[in-house]
């Protein structure tokens, strides 16, 4: 039967360490902008005429 | 004062007079809110109007400034009532809007992780007896711990309103939903502490996960709504480089602009205010990205001494602009000001449906403590879980955002198609037109001009004949001129062509000489008895004539182009049932072509300003509903007359329109989009009001016969609130359809 104790305090711990997780990826910024990512495989144009323009490097 | 503060909705038509101010009130989620701020203004002197909407947490007032009321004293009440008034679409906004909707998430997320778990361990409880009271008690205990934080963290916007009800002795939608959540969770907490009997942890948490969830559904309505209006406003640079008189550069910030200032525009950058391009410009003009202001994805050029409005994006080399307007007399100031009149109204429905709100928290209290003194003389072990299916089940929220819900994504949806709509209710009127009447000049035709009509007056054939006219003009400045253009021939030359000002313009073509303009000037070509009888009378001087030496060939009939996308539209709006007809107060001629090459029956000519608006009277007077569509510029009361009206987004004339519709990409495609728009919105309205009403009148008896237990309340309200958002949401993303 311990075994159950130990599973419940187990269970809140991942439970706790996922708030956690959730909140540190809220924090940073990374579900303020879902479409973005998205749509900016639709701009590499630009992005592939600025390596172009930069002189190579050595 | 940043550029984004000076697109600040508060504007006063008559220098002081009157005043109107649109903010966003943080805070606002239910009727009670609404009549709360509605009290607090109306306290002040001098107020005329205040309007609040509870979906996008506007506050609109209309107030005389002259009698002494500052601003600052209506943002003062607005904050004694509860709410923090915070600036509409400055920088501070936008930031306001991330925190927001971070904190949004993470009270969301935070419930439903919560409530996951909490289930899990809590469900061992549900009528297992053989269970070891030790276990019982870890269970109990582990939902304390996971749903004490969930109450006070993601429930805590539902305790603190209904907090702020309490204080300000009114009843808001919260006080029945935190009433409950206290009402299950203090008693979980006495039989946790004392290891023995029920708890609700499980309830709490599932009723918090769906409330939040709810919340955030609606704050995202909210945020796109706005976005239209804000992304405008934030996306405008905060500071621009201003070029002086002796060519230095200087960083200031945009509103320092005024009308002649220099400023330099990098590649990629937003354009502050409107501008043109400076003297000194390439020829080939700048290429703007212009789908900010107008919904058009297509680059557009723009030559010198065009107009180039503030929002546009320079896709081209880095320009050097001439500010001819400040941030806040430009288009963009003005399309935005527009928005917010119409996302502050509120139409007519909502506000029964607020009222009705109101009433509805009141009788579900009464309601709550009936059914309470009911359980208690029949099973007092009932009283617990019916009063709080009740509470629960009921709550008003599907009814408060049922038509704002609908209204806002509309709305977001057209303005994505560059369809301005300014008054909240002109959906709802626009619903119901059965009649369009056109205007032709500036309205079905665009400034362009096009070959109406070939008339062959000799053997040569119709291509021939115009690729001949569009040789001899090909070089020419006249007006008149780009109408042959898309009929030209690479292989086709005229050689030594001249014109003659006012007479035409005579060049040669394999040997021959040819000449096209006025019938005299043509016909003095070759020897006057050659003149064909064919033409009449009609074909006047209007028409330009072709011929050579042996006599005339073609008469053309040159006039404005109509718009390519005119027929479509047309045909379009009937096909919605409705009847098209044209006005003008163009020439006979020119109206019946166009109504012939769209194909309307109606048409009348040769109308002053003043027969629009009778005909407009006569077609009202005659039990019809009208959408008068004109160009916007001269015709303002025969647009004031009609049920509906649209107008050409015109730069920066907008802001006077009395237009309730703007066409900013002047697109004709976008009206039958916004008569079936209008429509399904109006069905949806109706269907979310019926839903609303519908599941509460279902749901509150069940729940007080003790039928519902607490999480299936809880699942009830939750869905019937994302039914009417969702429902709503469709407005927004759906494909068209009649």
């Amino acid at each position: 039967m311990s075994i159950s104790y130990l599973l419940v305090l187990l269970g809140l711990g991942v439970l706790g360490g996922s708030i956690w997780a959730l909140f540190w990826a809220i924090d940073s910024g990374q579900y303020d902008d879902l479409e973005a990512q998205g749509r900016a495989i639709l701009d590499s144009e630009d992005e592939s005429e600025k390596p172009a323009a930069q002189p190579p490097k050595k | 004062m940043s550029a984004a503060e000076a697109l600040h909705a508060r504007w006063s038509p008559d220098n002081g007079v009157h005043e109107h101010v649109v903010f966003v009130a943080d805070g606002i989620h239910c009727a009670g809110c609404v009549r709360n701020i509605e009290k607090a203004v109306n306290a002040l002197p001098g107020i005329d109007a205040v309007r609040v909407n509870s979906v996008t947490a506007r506050v609109s007032v209309d107030w005389q400034g002259r009698k002494g009321t500052e601003l600052a004293q209506i943002l003062d009440a607005v904050e004694r009532a509860g709410f923090r008034p915070t600036p509409l679409a400055g920088a501070a906004a936008g930031a306001d809007y991330r925190k927001e909707r971070r904190t949004a998430l993470k009270r969301f997320g935070l419930a439903s992780l919560g409530m996951m778990q909490a289930m899990m361990y809590l469900t061992a409880l549900y009528g297992v007896s053989d269970i070891d009271a030790s276990m019982a008690q870890l269970m109990r205990v582990a939902g304390m711990v996971i749903v004490t934080p969930v109450l006070f963290y993601s429930g805590a916007p539902f305790l603190s309103g209904a907090w702020r009800d309490l204080r300000n002795r009114r009843l808001g939608m919260d006080v029945p939903v935190a009433f409950a959540l206290v009402l299950a969770w203090l008693p979980s907490v006495f039989n946790t502490l004392r290891a023995s009997g029920e708890v609700y942890f499980d309830s709490v948490g599932m009723f918090i996960f769906f409330l939040s969830a709810g919340r955030f559904a609606e704050m995202s309505i909210r945020h796109r709504s706005l976005s239209s209006a804000e992304a405008m406003a934030r996306s405008l640079p905060a500071q621009v480089t201003r070029i002086d008189a002796d060519g230095s550069r200087r960083k200031i910030t945009a509103d320092e602009l005024v009308p002649g200032d220099r400023f330099s525009v990098p590649k990629g950058a937003v354009i502050a205010v409107d501008s043109q391009l400076a003297p000194d410009a390439p020829a080939d003009g700048a290429l703007l990205d212009e789908s900010l202001i107008t919904g058009e994805a297509a680059a557009a050029r723009r030559r010198a001494g065009e107009l180039i409005r503030g929002g546009s994006v320079n896709l081209g080399a880095p320009l050097v602009l001439v500010a001819t307007a400040g941030v806040a007399q430009s288009t963009l100031a003005s399309i935005v000001a527009l928005l917010e009149r119409a996302q502050a109204d509120r139409p007519a429905i909502a506000r029964v449906a607020d009222r009705a709100a109101s009433w509805f928290v009141s009788a579900i209290l009464v309601l709550a403590a009936a059914t309470a003194i009911a359980w208690y003389w029949f099973d007092p072990r009932m009283v617990f879980p019916a009063v709080l299916a009740v509470l629960v089940v009921t709550c008003p929220c599907a009814l408060s955002l049922a038509t704002p819900a609908a209204l806002a994504a509309a709305t977001l949806r057209l303005s994505r198609t560059g369809l301005l709509v300014t008054r909240v209710d002109a959906l709802e009127r626009l619903a119901r037109i059965d009649t369009v009447v056109l205007d032709k000049t500036g309205t079905l035709t665009s400034g362009a001009t096009a070959v109406n009509r070939v008339k062959l007056l000799g053997k040569p054939a119709r291509d021939v004949v115009l690729a001949i006219a569009a040789a001899l003009e090909r070089d020419s400045a006249h007006p008149l001129a780009a109408a042959f253009a898309p009929h030209e021939k690479t292989e086709v030359r005229a050689e030594a062509v001249r014109e003659f000002a006012g007479e035409g313009i005579e060049g040669h073509l394999a040997g021959q000489c040819w000449r096209l303009g006025r019938r005299s000037f043509v016909e003095a070509l070759g020897s006057a008895g050659n003149v064909l009888p064919l033409v009449r009378k009609s074909d006047r001087d209007s028409a330009v004539y072709l011929g050579n030496s042996t006599g005339l060939m073609a008469a053309f009939e040159v006039g404005a182009a109509l718009r390519p996308e005119a027929q479509g539209a047309v045909r379009a709006l009937r096909l919605q049932g409705l009847d098209v007809m044209i006005a003008s107060g163009d020439s006979e001629e020119a109206v019946q072509q166009a109504a012939r090459m769209l194909g309307i029956k109606r048409a009348r000519a040769r109308m002053s300003p003043t027969d629009k608006t009778a005909l407009l009277h006569e077609l009202r007077a005659g039990g019809h509903r009208v959408f008068m569509i004109g160009d916007g510029i001269n015709d303002g009361p025969v647009l004031a007359t009609a049920d509906v009206s649209c107008a050409m987004g015109h730069g920066s004339a907008i802001a006077q329109s009395a237009a309730d519709l703007l066409l900013l990409h002047e697109s004709l495609a976008s009206l039958p989009l916004a008569v079936g728009t209008a429509r399904r919105t109006l069905r949806v309205m109706r269907q979310n009001l019926i839903w609303a009403l519908g599941y509460n009148l279902a749901a509150v008896p069940l729940a007080a016969c003790g039928l519902i237990s607490p999480w299936l309340a809880a699942l009830g309200m939750s869905l019937s609130s994302l039914g009417v958002v969702l429902n709503a949401r469709r407005l927004a993303s759906a494909a068209r359809a009649p």
